[in-house]
Parts: C-alpha cells; sequence; structure tokens
C-alpha cells in the first residue's frame, strides 16, 4: 500500500458518454455530470495532498475530447486506453487498474449515464485491493485522509473516514468543476494523450435493445393502517404499474386548468 | 438462484423484499441484526442464512460471502446503495460475471435497465452470474399462510480486508424529512429549463400544500440539493399525489415513489414511462405549464 | 506582442469562412465560439446558397450535410382565404453544380468549421467573447473572453458575432442602429415522414421546396417561408418589429395563423413540432450597415447587417460566407504588408464593393421598405388575388371581362391611388427587374 508522499498518484476516471437526449449525436457526447464533479475532485485531492492527477479514460479516439478537457482544467497526464466504451465493466476496470496500479488515490463518477451499473469504481477497488467509498455526496479533505458521506438506505447518510489506497466514487452535485483558462485550453487541444492498447481481451456482452417498459409488477399487499389506504392500496395500481388514462395534448393553459379540476375531483384543492 | 441483502440495524434495504421473491425466498442476511430483519421476511423467505456483521464492510463481506456462495450459481442483489457496493467485490471475488440494475433475473434471461431508463438490455447470462435487482421493479406477494423460514446462522470469524471506516451514520436529513413524510409532491425533472423552475415548483407546492422533489438529473445540475432526490439512490418517499413535470420516469426515479393514489404527469414525450403511470397525462410544455398553473393557483 | 495573427469571433458561416481563408494564407488563427459546438447555438434549418464555396471547397457539394436541394422554388401571395403561386421549378438545380439546398444549420456550421479546422485554424468552443482589447491609441488588438486569464492578443480581429454585434457596436462601428432596422424570424420545424413530405410537395428523393409567402402574417408587416428538409419541414414569419409592438401581437399567434392558412395547412398537418426558435434579422439592408472596418479590426456577415432580407428573398448565409472569405483575405493582405489600420484593412470595403455582396445589396436598397410597406402587404395580394379569382371565375351568362377593366376596378375597390401604383411598380421593377 503506497504511503501519501509528494509524489501521490491521483487518477480520475472519465468516460466519454452520448447524452440520453442525443443518442447518437457525437457532438453532445462527453463527460457525465458525475465525472465532472470527480474530475474537480481529484485536483483538489492533488491541491490538498499533493501530487499529480492522472486522467484515464476507455474508449474510441473520439473519447479524446474529455482527456483535453481535462487536461484543459489542470490534470497532468491523460490515458486512453484504445477500447470501445461498451467494454464489460469488470474489464474495464482491469484495464483502467493496470494503468493505475500505483494510484492513492482514484476518483470516479457515480456511475455512468449510458451503462449506469455504477460498478467499474467498486471492481477497481477489488482489483487494487484498496477502500472504496461509493455514491458520495460530500468530500472533506482531512490531512492526509478524506472524509466522504455517501448515501445509505432510507435517506440516512454513513460517513467515512477513507485512506489511500481509496476509490472514491462521486455523485454530480458533490462538485462544480472549475472553468478551464484560455491558455490552458489552447495548450489542452494539442497536448500529448498516451493511448495504450489493452492487454486483456476486450469483452462485451451481447444483449438485444428493447425501448424500457415497467415489468408487471406484483402488487404489495395494504401496510397502510387507515382504512382508506388499504381500499387505496387494494384498488390502486402502483407507481411502476400502468394506469388506465389516455394521454390528452392540451396547449399549457388548458393543461393548467385541467390539472386544477383533477386536483378537485380527487379532494386535493 | 439466491439473494444477498446486506442489513442494518435489523432494517431491510429498498428492493430487499422483492429480491429475496425474485429468488424464490432464498437469501443470505448480513450485516447488524439479520435476525431482526429476517422476522420481515416472513410470507417471502423460505430459507435464510444469516451472517451477523457490524458495520457495512464491502471488501470483507465479499470475503466472508465467497466460502457460502461457492455452489450458488446465480447470486442476486438488491440495486440499494450497499448491494450496489458489494455486487461487484463479489463478483469480482467469485470470478463471475456481473449483470447491474436488471428488472428482471432468471437463468435463462436477464432483463437490464440502461440509458437513463430509456432502453431495457436483453441478456442471456452464463450458467453462473450476480446481479442487481432494480428496487421496484417487480413488488412482493406476502403470503400470510407461508410457514417461517428454516434459518441458519454462520458464525465464522470476520474476514480483515482494508475497508474504509465508518464514523458515523448520519439519520435521514431533516431537510428530506418533509419530502420522505410528505402526502403531496410535486416533482421537476430534465424537462425544465432554468433553476427557477424549481422555485417555482416551490411556490405551487405552498399553494398545494405539497413538497418538492427533484429527478437525478436535476441535482445533478445543482437545480436541487441532493437531499431533494427521490429514488433509489435518494429519497424513498410514499405520497398520495404526485406531480410530475419534465420526468421520464425512469426506475431509479419511480422506485422510489411509492404507490401514489394519483399520478399527474406533463411531459412533451406521451411515450415515457411517467406518463403511463399517470392517472392524468398531458402532452405539453411543463415550463409553460408552470407558468400557467402558477397564476391560476395565485 | 500578440499570441496569434487573427481572431476570428463566432463559428458560423462568416467566422467559418473567415478563418478557413486567414488559415489558408499561412496565418495563425483562433476561432472562438460561444457554444459547445459551432452551430449549436444556431437556428435549425433554412435554405443555403453555396456557389460561393466552388473555390473554396470544390465539389462542396459532395460532402455538405444538406438535407434536400432546392428544385422547386415558390412565391405565394396570401390572402385571408386566397393564395397565388408562382411556382418555378427546375431539374437542374438537382444536379451539380446545385443551386440552393435546405440544410439544419448546426450540422452546416459544424460542417464548415471543420474545414476551418482542417485548414489549421484553431476552434475553441464555449468561449465567450466579452469585449475588446485596444492599445493607446484605440486600434483593436485583441478580445477578452469569459475563461480564467482570457484575453487573447492578434493582430486583427474579425468580428462574426451576428446579428446586433455588440463587437461592432463596441468598437464604434454602428453610428445608430434602431429597432425599425431588424425584423424578427421566428420559425416552427414539424416532423412528418419523408414519404409524406415527397408526396405533399410532389418531390423525389433530395429534391426540396423553397416557398416565399408575401401577406399572411395579418395586420403586422412581413413575410413567410416554408422549406422542406429530409424528415422536417419549417414553417417561419419575418416580422416588423414595430407592427408586432403596435399590434401587440405574439408571434406565436401569427406563425399559428400562418400554419391554419387554406394554402399551407394541408402541407404540413399532422407534424410534430420539434424545434421552436426566434432570432433577430437584420433587415435593412444599406440603410443600416456599419463602418467595415476600423484599426484592427473587420466585421463579417449579420454583424455587419450584410444579410438581404428583401421580402422573397432571405439570404444571409451566403453573404456571410462571402463577406467572411473576403475579410480572411483582406485580413492577410493586411498582416503581409504589416498595416493592419482601417486603411490597410481597405482591401475588404473594396472587396465587397466589387462583388455580389453590396452590388445586390445596392440593387435591392428600396426592396425591404417596399416589401414591407402597408400597400404591398395589405392591400396588393387582395387586389391581386381579386383580379386571378375574376380572370378564372365564370359568370355565365355574363361575358368574361376584360383584364384592364377588372384592375381598375379591384385597384378602386381596394382604394389604392393609380399613382402609388405607377410608383411601387416602377421600384419594384428598379429592384427586382
Ligand atoms: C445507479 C443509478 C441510480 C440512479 N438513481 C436515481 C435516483 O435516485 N433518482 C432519479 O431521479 N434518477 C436516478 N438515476 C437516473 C435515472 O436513470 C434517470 O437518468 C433520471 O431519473 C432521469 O431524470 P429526468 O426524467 O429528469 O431526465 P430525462 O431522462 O432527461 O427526461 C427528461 C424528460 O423531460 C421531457 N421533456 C423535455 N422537454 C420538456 C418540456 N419542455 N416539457 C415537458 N417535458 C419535457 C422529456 O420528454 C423526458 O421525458 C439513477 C441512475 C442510475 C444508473
Ligand atoms: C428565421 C430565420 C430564417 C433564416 N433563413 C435563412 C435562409 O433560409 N437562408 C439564408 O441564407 N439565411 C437565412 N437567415 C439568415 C441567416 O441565418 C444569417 O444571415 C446567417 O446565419 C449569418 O451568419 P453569420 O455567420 O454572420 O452569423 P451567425 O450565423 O448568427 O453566427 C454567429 C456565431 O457567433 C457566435 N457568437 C455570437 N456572439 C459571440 C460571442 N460574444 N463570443 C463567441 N461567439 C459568439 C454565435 O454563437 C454564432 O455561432 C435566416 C435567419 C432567420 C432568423
Ligand atoms: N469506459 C470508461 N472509461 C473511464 N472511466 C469509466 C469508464 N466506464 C466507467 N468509468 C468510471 O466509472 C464510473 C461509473 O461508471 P459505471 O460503472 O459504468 O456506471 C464512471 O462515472 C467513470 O468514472
Amino acid at each position: 500500500m503506497s504511503e501519501i508522499s509528494p509524489t501521490t498518484e491521483i487518477v480520475v476516471c472519465l468516460k466519454w458518454v452520448f447524452q440520453v437526449n442525443e443518442p447518437s449525436d457525437a457532438r453532445f457526447a462527453g463527460m457525465s455530470p458525475a465525472d465532472h464533479a470527480a474530475l474537480e475532485l481529484a485536483l483538489q485531492c492533488a491541491e490538498h495532498i499533493g501530487g499529480e492527477v492522472t486522467a484515464v479514460t476507455v474508449g474510441p479516439l473520439a473519447a479524446d475530447t474529455v482527456l483535453r478537457e481535462a487536461l484543459a482544467c489542470g490534470v497532468a497526464h491523460a490515458v486512453r486506453i484504445d477500447a470501445p466504451t461498451a467494454t464489460d465493466s469488470a474489464d474495464v476496470a482491469t484495464m483502467i487498474a493496470s494503468t493505475a496500479d500505483k494510484a492513492s488515490w482514484i476518483w470516479c463518477g457515480d456511475y455512468s449515464t449510458d451503462n449506469g451499473s455504477g460498478s467499474v469504481p467498486s471492481f477497481l477497488a477489488a482489483d487494487l485491493q484498496a477502500r472504496q467509498a461509493l455514491g458520495v455526496i460530500n468530500v472533506s479533505f482531512e490531512g492526509e485522509g478524506v472524509s466522504a458521506t455517501r448515501r445509505i438506505d432510507g435517506g440516512r447518510r454513513e460517513v467515512l473516514d477513507v485512506r489511500a489506497p481509496a476509490v472514491i466514487s462521486v455523485e454530480g452535485a458533490t462538485a462544480r468543476l472549475r472553468r478551464a483558462s484560455l491558455a490552458a485550453l489552447r495548450t489542452a487541444a494539442t497536448a500529448a494523450i498516451d493511448v495504450v492498447t489493452p492487454a486483456t481481451p476486450i469483452r462485451t456482452t451481447q444483449h438485444t435493445v428493447h425501448t424500457y417498459r415497467p415489468r408487471a409488477r406484483a402488487l404489495a399487499a395494504p401496510s397502510a393502517s387507515d382504512a382508506l389506504d388499504r381500499v387505496r392500496a387494494l384498488t390502486m395500481s402502483g407507481a411502476t404499474a400502468t394506469a388506465q388514462h389516455d394521454v390528452e395534448t392540451l396547449a399549457p393553459a388548458d393543461a393548467a386548468a385541467r390539472i386544477v379540476d383533477a386536483l378537485r375531483d380527487w379532494g386535493y384543492l | 438462484m439466491i439473494a444477498v441483502v446486506v442489513v442494518r440495524d435489523g432494517l431491510l434495504p429498498a428492493g430487499g423484499a422483492e429480491t429475496v421473491a425474485e429468488c424464490a425466498g432464498r437469501a443470505v442476511l448480513i450485516g447488524s441484526q439479520a435476525s431482526i430483519a429476517a422476522v420481515a421476511l416472513h410470507g417471502i423467505a423460505v430459507e435464510l442464512t444469516l451472517v451477523e456483521r457490524d458495520s457495512f464492510q464491502p471488501a470483507s463481506f465479499a470475503g466472508d460471502l465467497a466460502a457460502i456462495l461457492a455452489d450458488e450459481s446465480i447470486v442476486v442483489l438488491p440495486a440499494s446503495p450497499d448491494g450496489r457496493d458489494l455486487a461487484p467485490r463479489l463478483a469480482a471475488g467469485l470470478q463471475r460475471p456481473l449483470h447491474a440494475g436488471a428488472t428482471a433475473v432468471n437463468a435463462d434471461r436477464v432483463d437490464l435497465v440502461r440509458n437513463g431508463g430509456r432502453d431495457l438490455h436483453r441478456v442471456v447470462p452464463a450458467d453462473r452470474f450476480v446481479a442487481t435487482l432494480q428496487p421496484g421493479a417487480r413488488g412482493v406477494i406476502v403470503e400470510q399462510l407461508l410457514p417461517a423460514p428454516a434459518t441458519r446462522n454462520v458464525v465464522s470469524p470476520a474476514t480483515q480486508l482494508v475497508d474504509a471506516v465508518v464514523t458515523a451514520v448520519l439519520p435521514p436529513d431533516p431537510a428530506t424529512v418533509d419530502l420522505a413524510e410528505a402526502a403531496r409532491i410535486v416533482g421537476g425533472g430534465a424537462g425544465l429549463d432554468g433553476p427557477e423552475r424549481m422555485q417555482q415548483l416551490a411556490e405551487i407546492g405552498l399553494k398545494l400544500g405539497a413538497s418538492v422533489g427533484a429527478t437525478r438529473v436535476v441535482t445533478d445540475r445543482g437545480w436541487a440539493a441532493h437531499e431533494r432526490q427521490i429514488g433509489t439512490t435518494g429519497v424513498v418517499v410514499s405520497p398520495h399525489l404526485y406531480m410530475a413535470f419534465g420526468i421520464a420516469g425512469a426506475v431509479q426515479h419511480t422506485s422510489g415513489l411509492g404507490d401514489p393514489a394519483h399520478i399527474v404527469s406533463v411531459n412533451t414525450d406521451p411515450h415515457c414511462p411517467m406518463m403511463q403511470l399517470a392517472d392524468l397525462a398531458i402532452v405539453s410544455d411543463a415550463n409553460e405549464t408552470i407558468d400557467a398553473l402558477q397564476a391560476l393557483l395565485a | 506582442m500578440t499570441d496569434v495573427d487573427v481572431i476570428v469571433v463566432g463559428g458560423g458561416p462568416a467566422g467559418s469562412c473567415a478563418a478557413i481563408v486567414a488559415a489558408r494564407a499561412g496565418l495563425s488563427v483562433v476561432l472562438l465560439e460561444r457554444g459547445p459546438f459551432p452551430g449549436s447555438k444556431n437556428m435549425y434549418g433554412g435554405v443555403v446558397y453555396p456557389r460561393i464555396l466552388d473555390e473554396l471547397i470544390p465539389n462542396w457539394w459532395e460532402e455538405a450535410p444538406i438535407q434536400r436541394w432546392v428544385t422547386r422554388r415558390s412565391t405565394m401571395l396570401l390572402t385571408e382565404t386566397q393564395a397565388l403561386t408562382v411556382d418555378f421549378r427546375t431539374e437542374a438545380w438537382g444536379k451539380a453544380p446545385y443551386n440552393g439546398a435546405t440544410a439544419y444549420r448546426p450540422d452546416f456550421d459544424h460542417w464548415l468549421a471543420g474545414h476551418a479546422e482542417a485548414a489549421g485554424a484553431q476552434l475553441l468552443t464555449s468561449t465567450t467573447v466579452t469585449g475588446l482589447l485596444r492599445d493607446a491609441n484605440g486600434a483593436v488588438v485583441g478580445v477578452t473572453t469569459d475563461r480564467p486569464d482570457g484575453d487573447l492578443r492578434a493582430r486583427v480581429v474579425i468580428a462574426c458575432d451576428g446579428v446586433n454585434s455588440f463587437l461592432a457596436k463596441e468598437a464604434g462601428l454602428y453610428e445608430h442602429t434602431d429597432a425599425k432596422h431588424f425584423t424578427l424570424g421566428v420559425k416552427e420545424t414539424l416532423a412528418l415522414p419523408k414519404e409524406v413530405i415527397d408526396e405533399r410537395f410532389g418531390v423525389r428523393g433530395r429534391e426540396g421546396v423553397d416557398i416565399e409567402i408575401i401577406g399572411g402574417t395579418g395586420a403586422v408587416n412581413g413575410g413567410g417561408f416554408v422549406y422542406t428538409n429530409l424528415e422536417t419541414v419549417a414553417v417561419g414569419v419575418v416580422l416588423k418589429i414595430s407592427k408586432l409592438a403596435s399590434q401587440s401581437m405574439r408571434p406565436e399567434q401569427i406563425i399559428a395563423n400562418l400554419k391554419a392558412h387554406p394554402g399551407i395547412a394541408p402541407l404540413i398537418e399532422g407534424g410534430e413540432i420539434k424545434e421552436y426558435s426566434a432570432h433577430l434579422i437584420p433587415e435593412a439592408g444599406l440603410k443600416m450597415m456599419p463602418k467595415m472596418t476600423t484599426d484592427g479590426m473587420l466585421v463579417a456577415g449579420d454583424a455587419a447587417a450584410l444579410c438581404l432580407a428583401a421580402g422573397i428573398w432571405l439570404e444571409g448565409v451566403n453573404f456571410a460566407m462571402a463577406s467572411g472569405m473576403y475579410a480572411g483575405e483582406s485580413a492577410a493582405e493586411a498582416i503581409k504588408v504589416s498595416d493592419v489600420s482601417a486603411a490597410g484593412l481597405g482591401g475588404y470595403q473594396r472587396r465587397l464593393s466589387e462583388t455580389f455582396v453590396l452590388k445586390d445589396h445596392r440593387k435591392l436598397r428600396r426592396a425591404p421598405e417596399l416589401v414591407l410597406s402597408d400597400r404591398v402587404q395589405h392591400l396588393y395580394p387582395q387586389m391581386i388575388a381579386n383580379v386571378v379569382e375574376r380572370m378564372f371565375r365564370i359568370d355565365n351568362p355574363a361575358p368574361k371581362p376584360g383584364l384592364r377593366r377588372i384592375l381598375n376596378q379591384e385597384r378602386k375597390r381596394a382604394g389604392i391611388k393609380r399613382r402609388d401604383l405607377m410608383r411601387d411598380t416602377l421600384d419594384g421593377y428598379r429592384s427586382f427587374g
């Protein structure tokens, strides 16, 4: 386990993703908000604990854009592992681990907007035998360590004392990415990017794609106490079942009026 | 198939019961006061293995479980925060593929939610794998007549691997209590065109006695505090009335919604899940509708 | 002490062409765009006439991201209930070297900027220029941006920041700008299946239609247009802002009315709105044009009010591209002889004057006013439509009346003085003839 030193290695994992609303338009592709936050915290980590930040992405040539953005924001090195972004998460982690094996701190987004397994950070921690703090919503740097608050069930939160080596994955709102200076932006545009061809074979799970439709859902038994609720629970379909109502297309004004009427009918107004 | 459910202080996580049901009642409960959690599974569980541990330690838990699960071909965890953290560790330890964020899991088919809840990826799995099940995706039926599950305690010394140290567990953020307990909620999604829309929703909420919630995309943008996020990784709520403005209705969001009696959805896309769930589904611009609604209620 | 030879502000057609030319002349060029990519902020769809690109990008038609080639151009005269259409179509425009094409601006601008980068210009996006840097004598020597230490110094700044250019204003190139010099362009993009569009507009494959409309904007003076893209139809209106205010009408209403017009409705029926956008158009041509150069700076495209908006014409992209190219050439010329003063950059004004850019504007200088005049807007369409209606109406047993008589009657009925009609006809002839 590497001890903290001025030469601490800090790695940030950045994924090049298409925007959900522009699923096939590379012009809109880039980092997710979570990765933006991870990048900012990696840079802050270097400022507090010392060391240099390396940005790593597993993706095609086009993914260089996220690395250039990272370089413009102040990371020291950029590495692209040349494999499809659709590579299985376990393998993505292995590939990153092979370049980040000396890293003390590894920052990730808590999940990627396309794949969204949230599993790469945890695989990384397993590969590197590092500690993990995932789904973090608040970070403070304390001496050589990090205090991280993560969401747990039922709206509760857990505060972790994290020591290196560790993988920390953060939500998008945890930090706002700094704005690159004009000079940095210009040098980043032509800065060198190390391209690594993965040692491990590239696997991508075969699958067929369908539009998501809620699964027919077993209705939870009425847990509610008061009689009314019980009746409702028994008669109403749950949030993930489909309600049998037709869709109305209305102008905003009419829509608002329609809503108010409905609220009256239902007795909320 | 066997479920692995992380328990804290005898409480099951979101989707815990569903995961046990998906695995036909077979489960390992690991964590603090597992035996109490076991009681909550009466009517669902058939065969339980309890592993008593104090604080959640993903690396060490994975070590503990490796032996117990060695002969299990399919292992399913709820895609709750702890499940999400433990699953890859387990998959790595057992050297099996992980299928994360499933809505349905069985030996010859796994359905995975992808692209922010828009797509469903159907996978034909290998014969041994680990999966996480999306809370709220399947629901559970409690069979009152089911006999108490056969229960076995595993008392093995805890594996000691490097894990972060838990220094505190905080109760739900006071700021979310109104949300968690609200009977009426107005929710804002990425369909909104600016942060001030959330403010407008708050004012509309005031008129309706409703709290304000948001989707992950909105909290990520910083338009609402993270504790306003409704869903699997956010606050789990159970309002009677939910009004969704510009919300697609991704399962990770709706799974935190409970079973509202009435759902209103305003969205430009008539086909998105939220519109299917809605009792009143209106195709219209959410932002202008918010303006109009605010005027009406003023 | 300069960072680069040329800074081009704005990644629209003008900016990209300026950057291409300057970079190819061997200068170091930075192209600054405020959007996440060139075109991202620009209006969706329109008709472009890229002929001017022939020298810049030979066989551009083989690679340009266009939607349809305009092989059919109609001019429509609308009254409340009537529509008179003059329809022209030609095979020729559907073949190389082509004439006009419909294109999505985000695609077209992005493509053009790609050529600027290929030529060696450095494109910096998500970067907004916030002001000008000047030396002691007030000459422009660079720009300030919204980025940390965001000053950038150059020998020449080419302002291509679009309509209502704040850079041209800050440089003091506009004496006065006046609301009445602008019209408001409002456009809806409606999704329809390709087959439906082909069938309704009577086109095939990549053939497309460009309909320019006079009248049809009700009490607010203006004009309209309908363009076919591959799987969308763009419907828009161009409105006189002063009238908009005085009539206190919302542009949305006016578009809605146009869409409901019996002459238009069948074309777009069932189309699902994909985009709604509004944008200013510099309308007054020569009347409003700024000084094109000052020490260290040039203005091109809409920033220089070079958009030709004269009723049945709405051409800005080609004027932007041409002026951008000439600005690039002139900047290179000036830098070569290291005189970037207004005088040294004078080649620009000359190029504009010698080419269609200003020639067309001169020729059509009366057109905007004429086309937006109350007579043309509200009286002539009714008169002409009535005349035509009576020409083709069969009033048996009454015999067919002669055209001159109908004309006269309808002119009187519309309350148009013969003198005005003559003058407008002459103006029209001078402009369009
Ligand atoms: C592991 C994991 C955990 C997650 N946890 C959560 C969670 O706890 N909570 C949560 O909310 N999400 C969560 N997500 C994210 C979730 O998958 C979705 O991405 C998110 O819920 C989508 O939010 P949205 O509907 O606001 O945005 P989008 O999916 O972008 O949908 C926007 C909607 O607005 C509509 N729209 C657009 N413009 C307008 C307009 N002008 N008027 C009206 N409607 C309009 C669109 O049609 C669309 O339906 C999680 C994802 C993963 C992978
Ligand atoms: C409704 C409508 C329909 C039209 N239809 C047609 C048509 O069919 N055919 C046609 O030829 N023309 C048409 N036009 C006119 C045409 O759009 C313009 O004339 C043309 O876009 C001018 O190009 P430009 O490069 O000068 O400016 P723009 O295309 O406006 O480009 C300006 C660029 O500068 C950027 N920018 C602005 N300020 C800054 C700053 N401070 N810092 C950095 N970047 C900045 C903008 O983001 C933009 O990318 C239409 C216009 C409208 C409004
Ligand atoms: N292809 C990739 N390249 C770099 N980082 C990645 C990649 N995939 C996932 N990550 C990191 O892992 C986080 C979670 O992604 P996921 O496990 O796919 O939900 C992302 O936010 C990134 O920080």
